[in-house]
């Protein structure tokens, strides 16, 4: 198993009358809440944070996009890994992922993500998403365009990457005529491309197709296991076994002294996460045309909940969120890697509103307690394939 | 009064329609709910007319061709449907949405529209005036946005619940989002090719418009060469629904004359 620390970068600091006064934590919350000097020491804590998790000996960091939340508050992932590349010097980066669709035009994302990789030394992993519903309201970028345009922006990337240039490209939403993008990534043949998902159809088809691993993101156990079990059935019609490399999740994690003491100290930023950061109605989270009617029926059926509704013991005993001693979290994680065949995971461990010295503690005995009962199974040291690049200049 | 319903293959697309009445034909283009259902003055007009009244693609039991991105595309399909349809000129009602299809529809092709009647019609952008943001809202707040008497958005609740109307609903709304979302509900290209609708028209409003403000009606009426606006006292953005006898009696004289 990888392990990355994944950030959100949340912004904590909401009005008390939050969850009676407003609608959601995205759309139209007033960006008035947010206070550019608190920002500054904010934004420096949170890399600060994803440094120490290379120093602890995580795999890799991941940051993502969001755009006009407090939710998260970062709308480009590629500056944050550009400021994390300079800090670190072993640790994979995972931008999870860019919003291709949101983007005026792909051969920005292409151009950024190569200049990262090779100033990284090849460290990126360039995840791919469409954005959530919200964030077609703050863009207004059309929702019903969103899949048409994520497989266009994707080819036209994937060309610009590995294709010699200039080429033409004309398709529906992007056209241009000399696609030449200086620089070329490091990665041969391209830096990998991951696929965070909530489990639409379309996108599990389509990235095991391409064997593109899926990244469960933010989900119940249950929802998480269909949805990989979709994709490794998927992989089976497209003729192979999805290896453990391919298939990966997200989750919150606390790590306490003890399983009570644990749960005790994660309770009110788990819930700020659920309650406040996830505030999303129906219209925001699926806008029209953001998914297909096939998703619409499958999410219908499965009976998806909105996780906003469960209570703190509920999210715990769905699998929303993993908390407890390194013992408990240790052996929970082994259960999920044997059952999912997942050999990736990502921990989101600065919880809403939580505290930097309690998110320090957890990711502290996470690495010192849990991540070495993995390494020891498989004997494999922290990213061993890496090619070090910045160390041998 | 009895209509009867049909399917007809318009070029890449199947198309369901409503059809009643004798006379010269007229055509009812819904608004951005109540695809394929039968109000009563559809019933009224029919009565005086040869009334069709098809589902919008991608509206009801209607499908979307893959090329329909605009109001505009929409106004081109509309050509082909009625050429199908052997129907060289219709007078036109569009209602809301449907409205902004007559209005494109009108702008397209002048020689095939004998009257046109907007009612509510979306299609332009009056800075300052107040637009209902459908996508925003949660369903029934639109609803209940489109009646000024509070008790009436019930009746267009779907008859039906379930997974596969919240389906459909999803279906028409992800059709209207394709169209309209950005720019949200207008084509800035119409106010410079309404002049081009020569027909006379007949702008009905309600005077409480909560979705659509007056403004767009007076700024249709503004625009369009022959166009006269009737504003409705005490009626939303609905005046055929809402005030069903008091906007017949316009209608009829306006169509008739």
């Amino acid at each position: 198993m990888e392990f990355f620390y994944f950030h959100l970068m949340p912004w904590p600091h909401l009005p008390a009358d939050f969850e009676t006064r407003e609608a959601s934590a995205w759309v139209t919350l007033s960006n008035t809440h947010y206070d550019p000097e608190r920002g500054h020491h904010l934004y420096n804590e949170y890399l600060d944070e994803l440094e120490q998790a290379e120093k602890l000996g995580f795999d890799g960091v991941a940051v993502n996009e969001h755009h006009q939340t407090a939710y998260g508050t970062m709308p480009s992932p590629n500056l944050m890994a550009a400021a994390l590349i300079r800090r670190t010097q072993r640790v994979r980066i995972a931008i999870l992922g860019n919003a291709i669709p949101l983007r005026e035009h792909p051969l920005r994302v292409a151009e950024e993500v190569a200049m990262l990789d090779v100033l990284s030394g090849g460290r990126i992993i360039s995840g791919f998403v469409r954005g959530i519903g919200c964030e077609y309201l703050s863009l207004g970028v059309n929702p019903a365009h969103s899949r048409e345009r994520f497989y266009e922006a994707h080819e036209l990337i994937l060309r610009a990457w590995t294709e010699p240039g200039p080429f033409c490209f004309e398709g529906k939403y992007y056209r241009v005529r000399y696609a030449n993008p200086w620089p070329r990534p490091l990665q041969k043949p391209h830096p990998p491309i991951w696929l965070p998902s909530q489990g639409s159809t379309e996108t599990i088809r389509w990235g095991a197709s391409r064997r593109y691993p899926f990244v469960c993101v933010f989900n119940s156990y249950q929802q998480t296991r269909k949805w990989i079990e979709e994709y490794k059935a998927a992989a089976i019609r497209c003729g192979y076994e999805a290896p453990p490399d391919q298939i990966g999740f997200a989750i919150p994690v606390y790590v306490g002294e003890t399983d009570a003491q644990a749960e005790e100290e994660a309770r009110p930023h788990i819930l700020w996460l659920f309650r406040r950061g996830l505030k999303i109605p129906p219209q925001y989270l699926l806008p029209p045309g953001y998914i297909s009617e096939e998703s619409l029926r499958k999410f219908l059926s499965a009976g998806v909940r909105n996780p906003a509704d469960l209570s703190y013991s509920q999210l715990i005993e769905k699998g929303y969120v993993l908390v407890g001693s390194a013992a408990t979290v240790a052996q929970r994680l082994e259960e999920i890697e044997r059952d999912l065949g997942a050999g990736i995971f990502l921990l989101s461990g600065r919880t809403g509103d939580m505290p930097r010295k309690k998110a320090w503690a957890s990711m502290e005995r996470f690495a010192r307690l849990v991540i070495p009962r993995f390494r020891q199974k498989t004997g494999t040291e922290a990213n061993p394939q890496l090619p070090h690049r910045s160390d041998c200049t | 009064m009895p209509y009867r319903s049909e399917v007809r293959r318009v070029r890449d697309s199947e198309v369901h329609l409503l059809r009643s009445g004798r006379g010269a034909p007229l055509l009812i283009l819904h608004p951005e709910f109540a695809a394929g259902r039968w109000f009563a003055y559809h019933d009224d007009l029919a009565a005086h007319f040869q009334v069709v009244a098809p589902d919008h693609p991608g509206f009801g039991r209607s499908n979307r061709p893959d090329w329909l991105d605009t109001v505009q595309d929409l106004a081109f399909f509309y050509l082909d449907f009625l050429d199908d349809l052997d129907l060289e000129r219709v007078a036109v009602v569009g209602i809301s949405f449907g409205g902004w299809v007559a209005a494109e529809l009108a702008t397209l092709a002048p020689h095939r529209v004998t009257r046109l009647v907007l009612a509510g019609a979306a299609g332009l952008r009056v800075p300052g005036a107040d637009r209902f943001d459908l996508f925003a809202r949660p369903f029934e707040e639109t609803l209940k946005s489109f009646f000024h008497d509070p008790d009436r958005w019930v009746a267009l609740l779907p008859a039906e619940a379930g997974p596969e109307v919240l389906v459909n609903t999803y279906r028409e709304s992800s059709t209207l989002a394709r169209l309209s979302w950005n720019p949200y509900w207008y084509d800035p290209k119409l106010p410079e090719r309404l002049h081009r609708a020569s027909c006379p028209a007949l702008v009905l409003w309600g005077a409480n418009d909560r979705f659509l403000a007056v403004a767009h009606g007076e700024a249709y009426a503004r625009l369009l060469p022959h166009a006269r606006l009737v504003v409705i006292p005490d009626c939303g953005h609905l005046p055929l629904l809402e005030k069903r006898s008091e906007t017949l009696p316009l209608l009829l004289s306006f169509l008739r004359d």
